[in-house]
């Protein structure tokens, strides 16, 4: 059974030509996304960028400039989620002088038992301390200290 | 997810070095200046970390990398819940500097 997919959108003040742009060319798309990419924007292209040491894996499978693009996603030599097991697709929409962009990455797998996909936010909260035994130490509460970069 | 990763990732300070290093790889002298605490026990951190399989560690010339291990994450979906809005909040940022930059030339010119 498949995870629920990841949705995120942001505002940005740029038209959706040059917001495009940033999901097609090697060198916009690394200056948010990845130390390195080989892009090929073309229907069957590669989709491959480095992400803090992950090698993301993919293809375009449909793009329609400069409103959409569906990209297939997964991390090279990953059992858990390897190359062409995922879908992302992107949306631009014009939104005043700029451009709302909508992403939903899908068919993501689930956890292989129960509880698995609790994931990752819960191992900030209270979660981790109530299973872990040792010197994990008085916990603030859910929440890290405030002087860190997000 | 394995006991040891949940031990790891009992400690405030661990979660808050497994975010430093989960946009990109960092060497242990870049995270420690983003902490009161010492390099020393940032580098203890990170020994719990790797052992957990959560970070893994890369050679750069002399230095020594430590970036997030997706793989040891459990919840892969988790994982993306975090990476996906903080990457399009940096690609928000990259796409308007570089318009602003735009207008600057228009303007000089």
């Amino acid at each position: 059974m498949p995870a629920e997919p990841v949705v995120a959108t942001v505002h940005i003040e740029a038209s959706p030509d040059r917001v495009y742009e940033y999901f097609t060319r090697p060198d916009a798309i690394v200056r948010w996304m990845g130390e390195y990419a080989e892009l090929e924007p073309v229907p069957g292209g590669q989709f491959t960028v480095n992400i803090g040491g992950a090698p993301v894996r993919g293809r375009y499978l449909q793009l329609d400039p400069p409103r959409r693009l569906l990209i297939s996603w997964g991390y090279a030599g990953s059992e858990r989620l390897p190359p062409g097991t995922s879908t992302v697709e992107v949306r631009l929409t014009p939104e005043g002088t700029g451009t709302r962009v909508e992403l939903e990455h899908r068919d993501l797998p689930a956890g292989e038992r129960p509880g698995h996909d609790i994931g990752w936010r819960h191992y900030f909260g209270r979660l981790g301390v109530a299973v872990s035994t040792g010197d994990a130490g008085p916990d603030p509460g859910m929440d890290d200290p405030g002087t860190l970069t997000r | 997810m394995s006991d040891a990763a949940f031990h790891a990732l009992a400690e405030p300070n661990r979660r808050a070095i497994l975010r430093v290093v989960r946009d990109r790889p960092r060497s242990v002298n870049e995270i420690a200046e983003r902490f009161e605490i010492t390099q020393q026990a940032v580098s203890q951190h990170l020994k719990v970390l790797k052992q957990a399989g959560l970070v893994d560690v890369r050679r750069d010339g002399q230095r020594r990398l430590y970036v997030v291990r997706p793989e040891g994450l459990a919840g892969v979906r988790d994982f993306l819940a975090e990476f996906w809005p903080a990457s399009l909040e940096r690609l928000k940022q990259a796409v308007e500097q570089a318009v602003e930059q735009a207008v600057e030339q228009d303007d000089a010119g």
